[in-house]
């Protein structure tokens, strides 16, 4: 793969899938320093990535196994801020600064309730609570995570009570 | 509200709004990063091989100029432990892992990583500290040897003091690997069962 065509990918799952990636970073972590951290870290993952990229398998998938390995390895006591030479990043993830089509402030809030619930799952239950909510198939899970259609399946029927425990008021039946 | 309801209003959310990126600046720090970490691995591989060689070569040109065979064998004994070392860098970076695989893979591949720096820090007494401790005991051997028509007790004096001496190096290297295979590594192991486990 060429310098330009790893470019050419690169610029176009920008633009496809930035939410993807932010919203597993804001589902990993709850700082926003962290999440800026982490955040750079996916978009370093994700290009160095590329050229391995055959096309096989979805884009969606493909960047859904790059950033959550990413966000296993990243560590908080480990975390090193990046030396940038430039800046690159404008980084505003506060609720106030979510832009919406229609969203009115009760449905932002069970948003971010949402997210604060899926912070407290273990590492694993995120991924999948991240993947379900994001409506990927069980097929598209199972292919992310290495582990069969049916374990899915139980996985998430555990998954979704743990959210619902977390979602006590917000959710009365998940 | 249902799971239905929340998932809607999950996906309704438009997070990618809520970053700037300046996508030329970006492409610039990625390649940027990308040669620097390379740049990274080949400097460190690259101070390893050559204290390696300075160490041998060091050693080897004193047994040439001494005439000191016990020399020549600690300058072979440190070219052991370095050649052990390279060796094992490569073989464990043909092993690394794709970032694209999935999760349980990626997991298993992490942990074999652990186990296996666990394994060398566990293990360095006998891979790196006994072969040194061999080529450094022979050399004073040879040396009290080449005393041994002195003074007995000055003799002992010297003897202790090179057992005491290198006893507490090689016991202060011993500990600090310990230490950090205790603290760093052994907690990591944990974590990562603890997250494979959680897949099974």
């Amino acid at each position: 793969m060429t310098a330009q065509e790893q470019e050419t990918i690169f610029r176009q799952w920008l633009d496809a899938h930035l939410g993807l990636m932010l919203k597993i970073v804001r589902g990993c972590t709850a700082a926003p320093q962290d999440q800026e951290d982490l955040f750079q870290d996916v978009l370093l993952q994700v290009w160095s990535s590329i050229p391995a990229f055959r096309g096989e398998a979805k884009a969606t998938t493909w960047i859904y196994r790059v950033a959550f390995n990413t966000a296993l390895a990243w560590r908080r006591r480990e975390r090193r801020r990046r030396e940038r030479h430039e800046t690159f990043l404008k980084f505003d993830v506060s609720p106030q600064s979510q832009p919406s089509h229609a969203d009115t402030l009760p449905e932002q809030e069970i948003v971010e309730q949402l997210y604060a619930a899926i912070r407290q799952l273990p590492k694993v239950d995120t991924s999948l609570a991240l993947m379900h909510l994001d409506g990927l198939s069980y097929s598209e899970m199972a292919e992310v995570l290495g582990i069969s259609e049916n374990y899915i399946g139980v996985k998430l029927n555990r998954t979704r009570k743990q959210l619902a425990e977390q979602l006590k008021g917000a959710s009365d039946e998940l | 509200m249902n799971f239905e309801e929340l998932q809607k209003n999950w996906q309704a959310q438009r997070p990618g709004a809520q970053v700037t990126i300046n996508v030329e600046a970006l492409l610039r720090e990625v390649r940027r990063n990308q040669r620097s970490f390379g740049t990274t691995i080949f400097w460190r591989d690259a101070r390893e091989v050559a204290a390696c060689i300075f160490m041998t070569a060091l050693f080897l040109t004193w047994g040439i100029q001494q005439r000191e065979w016990s020399l020549d064998f600690l300058a072979l004994c440190c070219l052991g432990v370095g050649i052990f070392f390279v060796a094992d860098r490569v073989i464990q970076r043909r092993k690394q892992p794709a970032k694209n695989q999935s999760l349980q893979m990626c997991l298993e591949d992490s942990l074999r990583e652990v186990r296996h720096q666990i394994w060398l820090l566990k293990n360095v007494f006998w891979w790196y500290l006994l072969p040194i401790l061999v080529g450094i005991g022979t050399v004073v051997a040879s040396k009290l040897w080449h005393q041994r028509h002195t003074e007995l007790t000055a003799l002992i004096g010297l003897a202790v003091f090179y057992v005491v001496f290198y006893g507490l190096v090689y016991w202060g290297v011993y500990w600090l690997n310990q230490r950090a295979f205790r603290k760093e590594l052994e907690p990591r192991r944990l974590e990562l069962e603890a997250l494979l486990a959680s897949l099974k």
